[in-house]
């Protein structure tokens, strides 16, 4: 959790000095590291772990996007508050430290989770490029949250696969009806709209790319907390 | 002729795609907050799509034959734009970038048609079984449960498990299986698994018999949905460079 903590640390002093940034995605990669070898599995249950590795994805993912911004400082302060916000929520969860029931000891499930919240950290950066396309007006902001929405919208996809592979080998269907499965429809739909709807450039596309984040962490936090489904914490 | 021309219009037009996959998302979103409080969903993965949403109240599940309807125009749709598209576009030097966009939408279609497949032909049955047990899966078939292995941990919990079944014929035995987790038992068709197992004071394993007439058309569909999306950001990359 010390590590955590520091790591919180460094992505709200990032704010000051970027390098602090990538301080922040060290130290939290090495707690998830050291979650996953004193667990003896890859430590992706429950809100406490997931949440410190979307915020983890998220700082990693910026640094190729934001080197391809004129503007990378606000790109970068902008980051730093959400991985910050993101590991404050993660070291106020509850860690879930019990065994795995036998069907999650699969790498279907750790790649379909793996690539679920990396999917969700490009949907994120995806979101922060709109906000600031908002305020700046810029077409390479522009042009780099389409990027971050289509390869975000693959690893989703793959991801999907990955899932349903995984509930056919374990419980026989490749899908199931519960609240869960269907804003994971809803968040597919979704982007497939945004991603034909092209000649909404600009402001409109930005403002989807916002509302599109929302959705994702309805879909994540919302439905998990809050609903009975497959996916219940 | 007109109307034929207007048809053709509105099943070629992104707009059509546009409008539909919007109306899709506001029904999801619709059915998703119906569905958690209606107990009738609970029942709907034990007989065929189909069949289930028949047997219910319109006012609980409109939303759902809504979403078969609006798949339906989404499917002529797609496929309407991508023959469009290749005959547009034949002459293009770079086909990998014309086809790419194709394979997406030919990857969603089979997705659809494992959807419906499945509507038409899923089942699922529960049974509780214990050693020596025997289950009826087909007319002409049964499945003997021969031994059940539990494995515990110091604290009490489930950690893996055998099962071994085999499939019997009259007196002859047409296969022999041995089910863990995630390592199913697949008999014409049959996707057998554990759902839960009772290690005291006798060995009940909860034995589910599935019927996914539609995961093979999934799994296809999408594998050329994720080989369409790789071509279409390996193009832009190229494009953009």
């Amino acid at each position: 959790m010390t590590l955590l903590a520091l790591s919180f640390g460094s992505y709200l002093f990032a704010l000051w000095k970027r390098p602090l940034l990538y301080l922040g995605l060290i130290l939290q990669a090495a707690y998830i590291v050291s979650r996953g070898a004193e667990l003896g599995r890859l430590p992706l249950v429950g809100p406490h772990d997931t949440i410190a590795f979307l915020a983890a994805s998220i700082a990693a993912f910026s640094i190729p996007f934001g080197y391809a911004l004129r503007n990378r400082n606000s790109f970068f302060n902008i980051i730093a508050v959400v991985t910050a916000a993101f590991t404050a929520f993660s070291m106020l969860s509850k860690a879930h430290n019990s065994p795995l029931p036998p069907v999650l000891k699969t790498f279907w499930f750790e790649f379909h989770v793996v690539l679920a919240f990396m999917s969700y950290a490009l949907f994120g950066i995806a979101a922060v490029l709109g906000s600031m396309y908002l305020k700046e007006k810029d077409t390479v902001l522009e042009g780099l949250q389409y990027r971050a929405i289509l390869i975000g919208y693959c690893l989703f996809t793959l991801s999907m696969i990955f899932g349903g592979i995984w509930a056919y080998l374990a419980w026989g269907t490749y899908w199931v009806w519960t609240p869960k499965e269907l804003w994971t429809s809803i968040l597919w739909a979704f982007y497939s709209f945004q991603l034909h709807a092209q000649w909404w450039a600009g402001r409109p596309m930005a403002y989807m790319s916002i509302l599109g984040f929302a959705i994702v962490l309805f879909t994540y936090l919302g439905v998990s907390l809050l609903m009975k489904s497959s996916h219940s914490f | 002729m007109n109307i034929l021309r207007y048809i053709l219009n509105f099943f070629l037009s992104l707009k059509t795609t546009l409008w539909f996959l919007g109306i899709l998302l506001i029904l999801f979103l619709v059915g998703a907050f119906i569905m958690p409080g209606n107990k009738a969903f609970q029942q709907l993965h034990s007989i065929p799509l189909i069949d289930w949403i028949q047997k219910q109240p319109v006012k609980d599940i409109w939303w759902l034959w809504g979403i078969i309807g609006v798949l339906a125009v989404i499917a002529v749709n797609t496929l309407f734009c991508s023959v469009d598209s290749i005959i547009k576009k034949r002459k293009v030097t770079q086909w990998l970038l014309l086809i790419a966009p194709q394979i997406i939408h030919m990857g969603f279609l089979f997705m659809l048609l494992a959807h419906l497949l499945s509507a038409f032909g899923a089942s699922q049955r529960n049974a509780n079984v214990m050693e020596g047990s025997r289950l009826r899966i087909s007319d002409d078939t049964i499945l003997n449960v021969e031994k059940i292995d539990i494995e515990i941990d110091y604290y009490g919990y489930v950690t893996a498990w055998k099962v071994d079944v085999n499939y019997i014929s009259g007196n002859e035995t047409l296969q022999t299986d041995r089910i863990m987790p995630n390592t199913p038992s697949v008999f014409k068709g049959f996707n057998v698994n554990i759902r839960n197992l009772k290690p005291h004071p006798q060995k009940i394993a909860l034995l589910q018999v599935n019927r996914e007439p539609g995961a093979m058309w999934a799994l296809a569909g999408g594998v050329l949905f994720i080989i369409g999306i790789v071509i279409l950001i390996a193009f832009k990359r190229k494009i953009d460079k």
